[in-house]
Parts: C-alpha cells; sequence; structure tokens
C-alpha cells in the first residue's frame, strides 16, 4: 500500500472535486471532520424514532458486547494501518485463538485425550486459565512471523498477512476438526464473558457481577443489568492502545513511521523492531479478542470464510478518519467507526430492513468516508 | 521496475531461481503421483483444470488491476453475484417459455453485461474520484455481495434446466472406443468400455477468453498502457495516456471474468449462491503473486500467472485425491505465497 501512494504522487494531489463554500466555515469544518460522529448520533435519532426497541437501554448494551470483537480487531488493525502497513490476518488469528483457546480446555476438561488424568481432576480455574494461556501465547506468532517478514524479508505487508491469513486459517480448520464448532469447554466460561457489572432488581436487591441468587434464567428479563463485562475489556483495550498511540514514544514513533518511513530511520527510529512490536501486538489484540469470543458464546468458533472480519476492521478504522497511506488515525476515531457499523446493523434489524442491506450499507458508507477525506486532506 | 544491470554470474541458480514455478509445478507433480499412483495420469491433468477454472479466471480477473497498482477485493462476491444473477434469469427465461439451450444463452449475455457494472463503479471511483482500489473494491465486494443475498433471500438457486449441468459437466470432444469421435455429447457405448473425453466445456471456454485477452494484454497498446500505469503514474499521465479511461477498463475487465467465473460455477454446479467466491480471494491474489507481479504494479503477464494459478489448482486437486482435507490447502497457499515474494526478492527482474 505504502508503494501504491508514493507512486501515484501527482496523481493523489489533483483534487477531488467538491467542498465548496459550505465546508469553509468553521461547523462545516466540524461536521467534516466530524461526519462519522455526526452520521452516528443521526442514525441514532432516526432508528429511536422509527422503531420502538431500539432506544433503549437493553438493545445499547446489546450492540456494544457483539462489538467487543469488532472493537478489539479494528484496535489493532489501527495500529498498523498508521504505520502504512495493512493487516489481512487478525480476523482468522481470532479465530485461531478462539478455536485454540476451545480446544485446550476441552482436552483438559473432559481429560481423555490428552491422558491428564480423569475428568474433573484439574479445577476449572487452572483448565480456563491455561486455555487462555495457550490462546494468547499462541496468538503471538503470526504478528511475530508478519513482523519478520514485513521487516527483514521486505514482504510487502499484503501480501505477508494475507499469507498469514491463509495459514491460520488452515491451522484452525484443522484445530476444529474441519468446520466443526468446538464445544466442550466449561460452562464456567459463560459466566465470566455474558455476565454485567451490575444487577438491580428493582426494589429487592443489588448485585455485582452475578445474578441474584432466586432470579431464574426464565425470568431473568426482570432484573435491570447493567454494564457489560464485555464493555470492560473492550474499554480496557482501547484505553491503553490509546494511551500508547497518543501519549507515549512508542506511539509517536507509531506516527512517525507511517508518515515516513525514511524520515523515521533517519531520526534514529529503530523501524525494524517497531513493526515487529506493532505486527506482534495486532495480533495479540486479535487473540485476546477470539478468546472472549470463546468466552461469549462458549464454543470455539473458527472464522467463516468470506466473514471478512478484517475488512470490517479496515472500513472501521477508515471511517474512522484513519488514512491507509499510514501516519493518521486516532482510536476514538475507530470506536466510532465500529459503533456506525453496529448501529447500522442493529437499528436495520430493528426496524424490519432485510439485514442483507447492511452489506450495501458498509459499501457505501465506506466509500463516502474516503471521499469525504479526500475532499479535505487537511482536516484530519 | 526495471534494473538493466544484469550480472552475469552464476547463471544456473539464476536461471533456477527466475523458473522456480516451472521447477515446483513438476516437483509437485512428482509428488503427488509418488504419493498417489492414480494421480499421473490425463484425467487428473483435466481434472486438475476442470476443479480449477474458477481460480485461473479470477486470478486472471486480478491481474489486470494489480498490473496497475491496484488491487480487487470484490472478484469473489461479484463471482457469487454472477452465480445468482444468471441462475435466477435462467430460471426466469425457462418459465417465459425460451428453450434451456436459449435460456441458459440468454442468461449468460445478461449476465455478462450486468457483470461490467460493479467493474465499472469500481474504476470510477478509483479513477475520477480518487478513491483507494482497496477501499473501492471492498465496498463493492459489500454491495454486490448484499445485492446477492437481498436476491436470494439465502436460499440458493435451484431448479435451474438440466441443460446447463450437462454444458458445465461436458466435454468438448469425445473419443468412442472404435475411434468415433462426437462434439459436446458423450457417445452412448456398451456397458464396461470407457469413453475419452477432452477438455472439458468450461475450461475451453475459460481459456478462450484468457487468450483473447493475453494478446489485449501483450500485444495490444492498451496493454503496454495498463504497465505504464502501474509502472508510473504520473509519468503514465504526461506522455499521454488517458489514465482514468485506461483505469475503469481494467476494472471492467476485472469485472468480466470474475463474471465469468461465477457462469462456469453454475454451470458445473448447477446453483447459484452469493458466498460462491467467498473463500477464493486468496487464491486468486496468490497466484498472480506467485506468478511473478508485484503488488506496487507495474508487472505481471498472463502466461505466468497462469501458471501460478496452476500451482495452487494442482494443490488442491492433488490434496483432495491423496486424502489431505481443505486446511491443508489454506496453509500451503499462505506459504507459497510468502515464498514467492521472497523468491523473487532473492532473483528480481524475472518477467518485463
Amino acid at each position: 500500500m505504502a508503494a501504491e501512494s508514493t507512486s501515484n504522487g501527482a496523481f493523489a494531489k489533483q483534487r477531488a472535486p467538491g467542498g465548496g463554500g459550505f465546508f469553509q466555515t468553521a461547523i462545516g469544518r466540524f461536521s467534516a471532520r466530524n461526519w462519522a460522529l455526526i452520521f452516528l448520533l443521526l442514525m441514532i435519532v432516526i432508528f429511536s424514532f422509527g422503531s420502538s426497541g431500539f432506544f433503549d437501554i437493553v438493545n445499547f448494551q446489546n450492540i456494544i458486547h457483539l462489538s467487543t470483537g469488532a472493537f478489539l480487531l479494528a484496535g489493532a488493525e489501527l495500529l498498523v494501518v498508521i504505520t502504512g502497513g495493512i493487516d489481512l490476518s487478525i480476523g482468522y488469528v481470532y479465530g485461531l485463538s478462539s478455536v485454540l483457546g476451545a480446544k485446550v480446555m476441552q482436552i483438559l476438561y473432559a481429560g481423555g485425550a490428552g491422558g491428564l488424568g480423569g475428568a474433573g481432576t484439574m479445577p476449572v480455574w487452572q483448565v480456563i486459565a491455561l486455555g487462555c494461556l495457550v490462546a494468547l501465547a499462541v496468538s503471538i506468532l503470526p504478528g511475530l512471523a508478519n513482523g519478520i517478514l514485513v521487516t527483514r524479508f521486505k514482504v510487502p505487508p499484503f501480501i505477508a498477512t494475507m499469507g498469514m491469513w491463509g495459514i491460520c486459517n488452515g491451522v484452525t480448520l484443522f484445530l476444529a476438526d474441519g468446520f466443526m464448532p468446538v464445544m466442550g469447554a466449561p460452562s464456567q466460561i459463560n459466566a465470566i464473558g455474558n455476565s454485567y457489572f451490575l444487577y438491580i432488581d428493582p426494589s429487592k436487591s443489588i448485585s455485582f457481577f452475578t445474578k441474584p441468587s432466586y432470579i431464574t434464567q426464565a425470568n431473568i428479563r426482570n432484573v435491570l443489568r447493567l454494564v457489560p463485562n464485555s464493555l470492560f475489556l473492550s474499554l480496557a483495550v482501547l484505553l491503553v492502545l490509546g494511551f500508547v498511540l497518543g501519549r507515549t514514544r512508542f506511539g509517536k514513533h507509531t506516527y512517525a513511521i507511517g508518515g515516513s518511513m525514511d524520515a523515521a530511520i533517519r531520526s534514529g527510529i529503530n523501524v525494524n523492531r517497531h513493526l515487529v512490536m506493532i505486527y506482534v501486538i495486532a495480533s495479540f489484540v486479535s487473540g485476546i479478542a477470539g478468546l472472549f469470543n470463546l468466552f461469549q458464546t462458549g464454543i470455539g468458533n473458527y472464522t467463516p470464510s468470506g466473514a471478512n472480519y478484517e475488512l470490517m476492521a479496515v472500513a472501521a478504522v477508515v471511517i474512522g478518519g484513519a488514512s491507509l497511506t499510514g501516519g493518521k488515525g486516532r482510536i476514538l476515531g475507530t470506536a466510532v467507526g465500529v459503533l456506525v457499523l453496529a448501529v447500522l446493523e442493529n437499528g436495520l434489524q430493528i426496524i424490519g430492513v432485510s439485514a442483507f442491506y447492511r452489506y450495501i450499507g458498509v459499501g457505501v458508507l465506506l466509500t463516502i468516508a474516503v471521499i469525504i477525506d479526500r475532499a479535505f486532506p487537511d482536516l484530519f | 521496475m526495471q534494473t538493466e544491470t544484469v550480472e552475469k554470474k552464476s547463471a544456473l541458480p539464476e536461471l533456477l531461481g527466475r523458473n522456480w514455478i516451472a521447477i515446483f509445478i513438476v516437483l509437485l507433480v512428482a509428488f503427488f503421483s509418488v504419493v498417489a499412483r492414480s494421480f499421473f495420469s490425463f484425467d487428473t491433468a483435466q481434472l486438475i483444470f476442470f476443479n480449477g477454472t474458477e481460480v485461473f479466471l479470477l486470478a486472471i480477473a486480478e491481474l489486470f488491476v494489480i498490473i496497475t497498482g491496484g488491487i480487487d477485493l470484490s472478484v469473489g462476491f461479484v463471482m457469487g453475484f454472477a452465480t445468482v444473477v444468471s441462475s435466477k434469469l435462467m430460471v426466469a427465461f425457462g418459465n417465459l417459455g425460451f428453450s434451456p439451450l436459449w435460456s441458459i444463452l440468454a442468461a449468460s449475455a445478461v449476465t455478462l453485461l450486468i457483470g461490467l457494472v460493479p467493474g465499472l463503479v469500481n474504476g470510477w471511483l478509483v479513477a475520477y474520484l480518487r478513491v483507494p482500489a482497496f477501499i473501492a473494491t471492498f465496498s463493492m465486494l459489500g454491495v454486490t455481495h448484499g445485492i446477492s443475498e437481498l436476491l436470494t433471500q439465502g436460499i440458493p438457486t435451484k431448479n435451474l434446466p438440466a441443460l446447463a449441468g450437462d454444458i458445465g459437466n461436458g466435454s468438448f470432444m469425445y473419443i468412442a472406443p472404435g475411434g468415433a469421435i462426437s462434439f459436446f455429447s458423450r457417445p452412448q457405448v456398451a456397458r464396461g468400455q470407457s469413453v475419452l473425453a477432452i477438455v472439458p466445456n468450461m475450461v475451453v471456454l475459460a481459456f478462450l477468453f484468457i487468450l483473447l485477452f493475453a494478446f489485449i494484454l501483450g500485444k495490444m497498446k492498451f496493454g503496454r498502457h495498463l504497465y505504464a500505469i502501474g509502472g508510473n503514474i504520473d509519468a503514465a499521465i504526461r506522455s499521454g495516456i488517458n489514465v482514468k479511461r485506461d483505469l475503469i477498463k481494467a476494472y471492467v475487465i476485472s469485472s468480466l471474468f470474475a463474471s465469468l467465473a461465477g457462469l462456469s460455477y453454475v454451470m458445473k454446479y448447477i446453483t447459484g449462491k452469493p458466498d460462491a467466491g467467498a473463500n477464493m480471494l486468496l487464491e486468486a491474489i496468490a497466484a498472480v503473486v506467485i506468478g511473478g507481479a508485484s503488488m506496487a504494479g507495474g508487472s505481471g503477464t498472463v502466461g505466468r500467472t497462469i501458471l501460478g494459478a496452476l500451482v495452487i489448482a494442482i494443490l488442491e486437486t492433488g490434496l483432495r485425491i491423496i486424502g489431505m482435507q481443505t486446511f491443508m490447502t489454506y496453509i500451503l497457499v499462505g506459504v507459497i505465497l510468502i515464498l514467492a515474494v521472497i523468491i523473487d526478492q532473492v532473483f528480481p527482474n524475472r518477467n518485463r
């Protein structure tokens, strides 16, 4: 991608049409710069008035809960995109981590296949911890390979990560015995993945992290559940990434590499080591996302072909104001980008429009994002 | 992309390095022939091309765009879109009272026409609105996916004319045991005797188009312009090439080949579904890159891309014959893709 941008110099400099009077004013500039946010708010208003089920704390939490993977993957993708690269493997690292975690837990929990004692000999928390540990440790490897290929062997990021996409997909399918979700992990993981911070039974009780014991699964809807655990995870990861990008030297170097690789090298940044770290972090964060998917669903889900998680992450990043040529993009914008896509999907579903329109919606939005970005290159 | 300083030392490794795909194909065939005795046969060779038709077509689709320095992520779902449109049309024309042959022909023609639209839009976005190819074509991926899903409502198209399957799974020429030759239809022979079928119809169709466009890319001015655009777009503009028009043409050709792949799929499997080509993007791009093209643009030929696609096709069919599951294909395609780029860096200037 970087090569494309440099060779397209003069071609890219010719401005796209548009950007007349209104956009010269302060309000115009603000709305052009934050169009994704404005679009998000507009969508929320339209869906709220257009349907009865949308404007509801339960639904909003649902959107957040289901977007956990998207938040994390987009955060991971943003890091790489800022350096001017692209990581196409994250969607399959996500699936690999989910399936591997489930597989390890399945073997340890059942006690059979691995020859590790009889069922139930290992405490559940150990089973879960080991599963997480293995999944997270392994999810570093694709990033390490990507980074080394990109820096040492000068393989373009697009190709290196696409190769890794194939490899991770293959390994995942091997672990998942073809196309089967991996079952048999301890059911306690669901409690972690799907619980809320606060349960309030109006006028009766308040409890943290677990539902009041007298509430059954059938009448759980009578209890007000606030702040899903998944929100903590998304917030934690995005805040850390945002802090690293915005407030640390590591972040400054990341933007510097994306802005101008040569300048970054001349200014003494160890670009190769930095890039390897970026790819490793991206891969690791995708691994966390995949693992949490296991906690949410209770089964290890391989990434289906055509799921395009990585492309959706790129879409969110670009809608959030980052540029594929590098050097630009913020976590906050990326989070807005993810929400735009999530609210679009959820809202369409609720107002009863076929969910298939969301594919079209994503495409149209993405193109608009870039056209706006092209029309106001100096604003972002 | 060209550096004229060709060093004349160590000719043999240089020769091997530059022609590593050919050597790799030989090794691959040798490997499969040793593992599975039945592999080395004329039938398997035909099967490889038959199974790989879509990969060949999508690789050529991708090649035209990659030469210009772009990328087309939409090919897989444009293919799916074409399978849905053509299969729906075949059924619709059949219901209107067309004969099976005419409904297939009419549906195919209309599909190829409609199939130009995604390319037109992609090209327009890239050339006129300067949307990066990655974004424009990913958007088109979403749009074609959405439209195909809306058309099918999640149910693969059924009830196609049986003739479609006959054409898709038939061969161009049959030789009966007595030496009688017949075209397109399998002769009736006694039980136990085998008929030699030569070249599946879809492979013939695919390679007619591929040869035509190999000529256009290699011998015509338009082809040279594409390389010029990919090599240095500014220089191409200054030298008076109508870059915008040529870029649009490249994306339209890409979309046309993706639609052809869709038609081939419909004829072979007698069904149309939106995700027919969903997992073929990796293979299409891999074929082009294994064939020595650079993602930065300006290089790549039809011949070498076909070799690249052949590597993937042999792998897929070979692994299936020796009983390996699909996962090995993904892993090996990924590994070979990365190796291809590394080898090409060690032995640069392999083509053009």
